[in-house]
């Protein structure tokens, strides 16, 4: 199978003043093409700074210090210039942002920034023929108005209406690799669910892979094909989603889904902070001695 | 655009309440301040009889409630009475120099907004970098230094040492220009005395650019503060995750969110220019009203200050006016709750 996103001992450090701070110590994560491959952990874990780095986003920043390689189909991003990076982003790989209504600017209609979004694969696109366009990507995450959510600002729309549009432009330039950075947490949990069905169903009509980045397990479980967990900047776990969630081998794993609140009772369970077994992974990366 | 209207149409009905409250204590304030107008004017060798006869002319004699409503009957006919200082009636005065001074503070107004936001998005887009530390130390010297600092430094350096352009004035004896608007850069347009043009804008030039300088300073500061917030928000991060363009994330997408809250304070300190032009218009021999406004004051020439300060409210009130109207137009979200 050849691979979307090859990462081998991805290691981050942030510089201040005040000393370095680890925050990957070395993670290792392949993703195929098609496929849907969640990345599960507590906050802090590191999920977002990896969807970070893999987009390039992180590396512009100064006192940030990585090592190890993250090669997307093929190519290796470090080797890469910054030029040729950027050229990526929005064309092979897109993302969705947490927070839907926040991710799209509040002065400008819809319209002008699906504009911008379809600039990066038809520079200079006009606006008649961005609306041809944006129309039938709408229609695609079925907004049945098309025209009228083209002309709204993001504060007129509903979360999921944003939500649908952020999906859209995400997909709009058919990416190789979507990175979805806890997509609809701040939606409310029907509108949620509505919104991941549409995409799930979307990203396998046009073969695109999936980093999904997320700490809800009951998500994960319906999106993903497998599953890393993620704990403290190390890999802890991977495998197919089924067989994590049904003999999860690793403590924090076990830890993680009892942690999942049950409609039956029984509390949360207590997740001791820091236990030494969390830090012991349960296998050993390729490559790393 | 029909909100806009009807925006606009309230906010001029509040401004002319607020005006309303400016003359009655501007009026009051006046009459407040000790010592006899007509004394002062008549000097101290005039006899009572005189002084006596000037008071009753002007209606000191009467109360002040009574002397407010001949001020407001004679504002109604466009009369704001007679200047002691200059004998001649307060409205020829305020037409004579107003447009001076307006001139000069709509130059210095446009240098700052078309300098200082430039500055201020560049400083933000490159900031930490060579580009945001220069742009920083220029907006802090004309911040921390004021107008009439920088007058006599400007004037020092690119009229004395480098005679680039002139020393004081607003044009030179040569040129003889009929008075159509009173602003020289018009007038000398409809005369179609080009070099007299090029003259006007020359003498222009240096004043404006003194009075400019801590309204640029002001701008670029604020644009960059606010700037380095909005790029913060997630929907910066969303335009560079997906490769937008950073020249248009910073002239478009972080910039107009960050002028609304900016827009106010900028207006503040274009209303501030017609203050603070006084002392530009003192170091460049500039005929402004600023300059009157303060002359009338120290020979405490009632009618002539009333009218001054009412018209420089006026003033006020209008660019807070045109500031409401611009944020309503930037802020769809104004707009749209309006709407209604």
């Amino acid at each position: 199978m050849t691979l979307v996103l090859n990462i081998r001992d991805l290691q981050l450090a942030f510089k201040s003043w005040s000393g370095t701070s680890e925050v990957l110590h070395g993670i290792s994560l392949t993703i195929g093409k098609g496929e849907r491959v969640a990345l599960v952990g507590e906050s802090g874990s590191g999920k977002s700074v990896t969807a970070r780095i893999v987009l390039g986003l992180l590396q512009e920043l100064r006192g940030v210090q990585i090592s190890g390689s993250v090669e997307f189909q093929g190519q290796d991003l470090g080797a890469m210039p910054d030029r040729e990076r950027r050229a990526l982003r929005g064309t092979a790989m897109s993302m969705i942002f947490q927070d839907p209504t926040s991710s799209l600017n509040p002065v400008f209609k819809i319209a002008p920034q699906f504009q911008e979004v379809l600039a990066r694969v038809t520079p200079g696109i006009s606006m008649s023929a961005t609306r041809v366009r944006a129309t039938d990507l709408l229609r695609e995450v079925a907004i049945a108005e098309p025209e009228r959510v083209l002309d709204s600002y993001p504060f007129q729309l509903s979360g999921g209406m944003n939500q649908r549009v952020m999906i859209a432009m995400a997909l709009a330039n058919r990416p190789a690799l979507l990175l979805a950075d806890e997509p609809g947490t701040a939606l409310d949990v029907t509108v949620q669910a509505q919104t991941l069905d549409l995409m799930r169903a979307l990203v396998t009509d046009h073969g695109t892979s999936v980093l999904f980045i997320s700490h809800n397990l009951g998500v994960v479980r319906e999106f993903a094909d497998r599953t890393y967990v993620i704990y403290r900047g190390n890999i802890v776990e991977e495998g197919p989603t089924r067989d994590v969630f049904e003999n999860p081998g690793h403590p924090y794993t076990r830890a993680l889904m009892a942690a999942q609140p049950k409609i039956t009772g029984g509390g949360l369970p207590d997740l001791v902070e820091g236990d030494r077994h969390y830090l012991e992974p349960r296998f050993v990366h390729e490559g790393v001695a | 655009m029909n909100t806009v209207l009807r925006h606009t149409a309230r906010r001029i009905g509040t401004s002319l309440l607020v005006l309303f409250g400016v003359s009655v204590l501007i009026f009051a304030i006046a009459r407040v301040i000790p010592g006899d107008p007509a004394r002062v004017a008549l000097g101290p060798n005039a006899k009572q009889e005189q002084v006596d006869q000037l008071r009753a002319a002007m209606f000191l004699d009467e109360p002040v409630v009574a002397q407010y409503g001949h001020f407001l009957s004679g504002l109604a006919r466009g009369d704001l009475g007679v200047s002691l200082y200059t004998n001649r009636p307060v409205m020829t005065d305020i037409a004579d120099f107003l447009p001076a001074t307006l001139e000069l503070v709509l130059v210095s107004g446009v240098m700052m907004i078309a300098i200082g936001l430039p500055l201020g998005i560049l400083s933000a887009r490159y900031r930490g970098r060579w580009p945001d530390h220069v742009i920083r130390v220029i907006s802090l010297l004309g911040v921390s230094a004021p107008a009439f600092v920088w007058a006599v430094v400007l004037m020092l350096l690119f009229a004395f040492y480098l005679p680039l352009f002139p020393i004081a004035g607003r044009l030179h004896d040569s040129f003889d220009i009929p008075r159509v608007t009173g602003f020289l850069t018009i007038d000398t347009a409809i005369a179609g005395n080009w070099a007299a043009f090029g003259d006007a804008w020359r003498h222009l030039a240096l004043p404006a650019f003194a009075l400019a300088l801590s309204g640029i300073g002001q701008a670029a500061r604020l644009t960059r503060a606010n700037m380095i917030e909005t790029y913060e928000k997630p929907y910066i991060e969303m335009a560079q995750a997906y490769g937008w363009p950073e020249k248009r994330i910073a002239n478009r997408y972080a910039f107009k969110p960050s002028l609304i809250p900016s827009l106010t304070i900028i207006g503040l300190d274009f209303a501030a220019l017609l203050g603070n032009a006084f002392l530009v218009e003192a170091v460049f021999g500039w005929p402004g009203l600023s300059r009157y406004g303060v002359n009338v004051i120290l020979r405490k020439d009632l009618n002539a200050i009333v009218g001054t300060v009412l018209i420089i409210s006026a003033m006020f009130i209008l660019v807070n006016i045109i500031v409401d109207i611009l944020t309503v137009i930037l802020n769809p979200r104004i707009r749209k709750a309006d709407a209604r």
